[in-house]
Parts: structure tokens; sequence; C-alpha cells
């Protein structure tokens, strides 16, 4: 026993890791908070085209989403292609059922948003073709998806 | 001999649980925030053959152009996109005065006490009289009056502008999107800042803080008084 014990090297205590966890679960909620679940799998290339007076798509329950754009499989060709839901769509004819199908219980196609998520370089025809599509099963509430320009 | 401490749970393999969760949420969410330009399309109707097709007259019409090689042609010119707000606002603008100096561009009707009078009881008495395959299309007219009744009710007679002004989009097969959202967000610009100047004026705040549901009044209003028309022609080419 004694003040100066020289012999023995004390030992580092171990690092506390009991505040791992809480760090972790913070950055967990900031991720659950931060985020939305994506819708689907992407099969085309997609770059949106940019617009200062785009608004953000409140309610996401109630929007359809059709995507439009190129193929990311090169079996698929290189022609723009409509994705519906995870698949790509043979033509645009398939949008109008496949609208019908989604329907919500107490909603008509008319209440549901369309939004058109296009690649900025694809022609406006097969644009032209869907809008006429939706527009014959009443399904005018139409959103072109846009990232907001400052 | 003294009660012995109870241990402390083992907690080291929480951090482990909790990153787990954490790498789950990273891969299926995405940051992306959706936001667009919404719009309506214009409902399907059966049209009468034997009703003829209003006359439109040239000067209430502003057509655009978009070629295949992305050039724009408005009214006939070659125009950039640049210039194209310019010219929307003057669509709108050039006769706002009620003078009728430029006789290119729409008309402004005043609309007063009378006017509002006249048109819906014309309109009315073509609901109930009138042709039964018409009788949509005429309710659509009188609820239009109506509107404008409501907005004279708020701040008195106003000038507005020819019925029939709208502006007519046309594109080619292979006119890129991203200019047809350039052009889309063009005429939304210019309808919300006239819009914005309409708050202004009535001392009203600003459009953009309007809410859909607490002041739909007031965005109805705005409606009347900036309309915003716009149709697109079939794809030719």
């Amino acid at each position: 026993m004694g003040k100066f014990n020289k012999g023995k090297a004390r030992s580092v205590p171990a690092l506390g890791t009991a505040s791992l966890p809480d760090i972790i679960f913070m950055l967990l909620f900031f991720f659950m908070v931060a985020t939305t679940m994506k819708e689907v799998d992407m099969q085309v290339d997609l770059k949106k085209p940019e617009a200062s007076q785009a608004e953000v798509l409140e309610n996401k329950d109630m929007v359809d989403f059709v995507y439009i754009g190129f193929p990311l499989d090169a079996n698929e060709g290189t022609e723009p292609r409509i994705q519906l839901d995870d698949q790509l769509a043979l033509d645009y004819t398939q949008v109008g059922p496949w609208k019908l199908s989604k329907q919500r219980e107490g909603a008509t196609a008319f209440d549901i948003v369309t939004s058109l998520k296009v690649h900025e370089d694809v022609g406006m025809r097969i644009v032209s073709n869907i809008k006429e599509e939706l527009r014959n099963i009443d399904a005018i509430k139409i959103n072109y998806s846009a990232d907001v320009r400052q | 001999m003294a009660a012995r401490k109870l241990e402390e749970i083992n907690a080291g393999s929480m951090a482990d649980i909790a990153f787990l969760l954490l790498i789950f949420f990273l891969v299926t969410t995405t940051m992306e925030v959706d936001a667009g330009i919404s719009r309506n399309l214009p409902l399907k109707r059966e049209l009468d053959p034997n009703v003829p097709i209003p006359d439109v007259h040239d000067r209430d019409i502003l057509i655009i152009m978009a070629n295949s090689r992305d050039e724009l042609l408005v009214e006939g010119e070659f125009m950039l996109i640049e210039d194209l707000e310019e010219k929307v606002r003057d669509f709108y603008l050039a006769n706002a005065n009620g003078q009728d100096n430029n006789q290119k561009m729409p008309e402004y009707k005043r609309v007063d006490g009378n006017t509002i009078q006249a048109s819906l009881a014309f309109y009315k008495n073509l609901v109930e009289n009138g042709p039964k395959d018409q009788a949509e299309i005429n309710r659509e007219e009188m609820n239009k009056w109506e509107k404008r009744k409501a907005t004279f009710d708020e701040i008195g007679p106003y000038s507005e502008i020819s019925n029939s002004a709208l502006i007519q989009l046309k594109n080619q097969s292979n006119t890129s999107y991203g200019l047809y959202i350039q052009i889309q967000d063009v005429l939304k610009k210019v309808v919300n800042d006239l819009r914005n100047e309409k708050c202004a004026e009535l001392g009203w705040e600003e459009y953009k803080s309007l809410d859909p549901i607490d002041d739909r009044d007031k965005i109805e209003m705005l409606q009347v008084l900036v309309p915003e028309r716009i149709i697109e022609a079939k794809i030719e080419l």
C-alpha cells in the first residue's frame, strides 16, 4: 500500500458505449422523418426538367405516377418507354386500364391526380398520347413533374 | 454481507439493432420531394354537330408553336423562350386599361351590375327552357356568371379580358418535353404574377399564401380577374 504505485501500470478503462444506441436512434429518427418510401424500382432513366413555378405535390397517396424515360436495360431498346408501377408498358394504350385498376374506394379516376414524370429529352408525342388516353377516362387532373428551380 | 448490486443490462448490442434499422430505412426510402406544375385537361364532350362552334377572333388567341427542333413560333414569329414571358404578359395586359389601343391583343370588357343581371337571366332561361342536351354547357356558363357576380359584389365593377381570350399550345411529335415544361412554366409564372399584382391592388395577402380551403372565395375571384385558359392542339406531325 502506498501513494505512489509505480510497480503496476494502470489499464485505461473501457470506452463507454451505452450512449451509442442513443446516437444511432437519433440518426434513425432523422431519416424516418426526412425521407419517404420509394414508390417503385426505376426501370427507366429519368432526368426531370426544372421549373420555377413547380409546387410541391401533397398527399401522395392520392396520386398515380407514370414514368416515361429511356430504358435502363439495353435489351429494351433505346426508344422512350412508359413505366407503370414496376413494369414497362408495351404502349400508351395500357395507361387507361392501368389507371382504372388503381382506383381507390370512394374516388373516381377524376379525383386522382396523375403525375407524369418524364425525362426532359422525350418527345411530346408519347406524352400527348397518354394525356388523350387519360382524358378518355375523365382522369383530367395532371401534374407535370419538375424539379423546383430556385 | 450487503445485498449484491443488480448488474446492469448489457446495452452493447442495442447499437447494432439500431444500426440495422437505420440501414433498412436508408435503403428503402428516398429524400426526393415531388414537385410539379398542375394542370387540368379539358373534359371530353360530345359536340352537337348542329350547334355552330362560336367564332373566336384572331386577336383573342395567342398561338405558341414549338417544332421538332425545339424552336418557338409565337403568333407566327420566331421567338426565344426568354422573350416568351414578356409576350404573354403583353397578351394579358395590352388593353387592360380598357381603351382598346392594341387591335392585335384581346379586348377588355367592363363588367357591371347590368351585364351580370342580363347574362344570368339569359343563361338561367336557357338552362330551364333551352335544348336539354345543351343544358350542361349552359349551366356551366351560368356558373361562370355567378362567379362574376360574386366578384362584382366584392370589388364592384371591374374590367375583364375577353371571354374567348385563350392561349393555344401546338407541339410536334419530337418537341422535347423539357421545352414544353419551360413553356408551361412561363404561362404559370405570368398568371401567378398577375394574380399577385391583383392581390396587392386589392389589399389581400400574397396569392401564394392564400389557403385553398379558407380563402376559396378569393381564389375564385382571382380566377375570374386573371383567367388561365390554355388549350392544346393535337399533334399533327
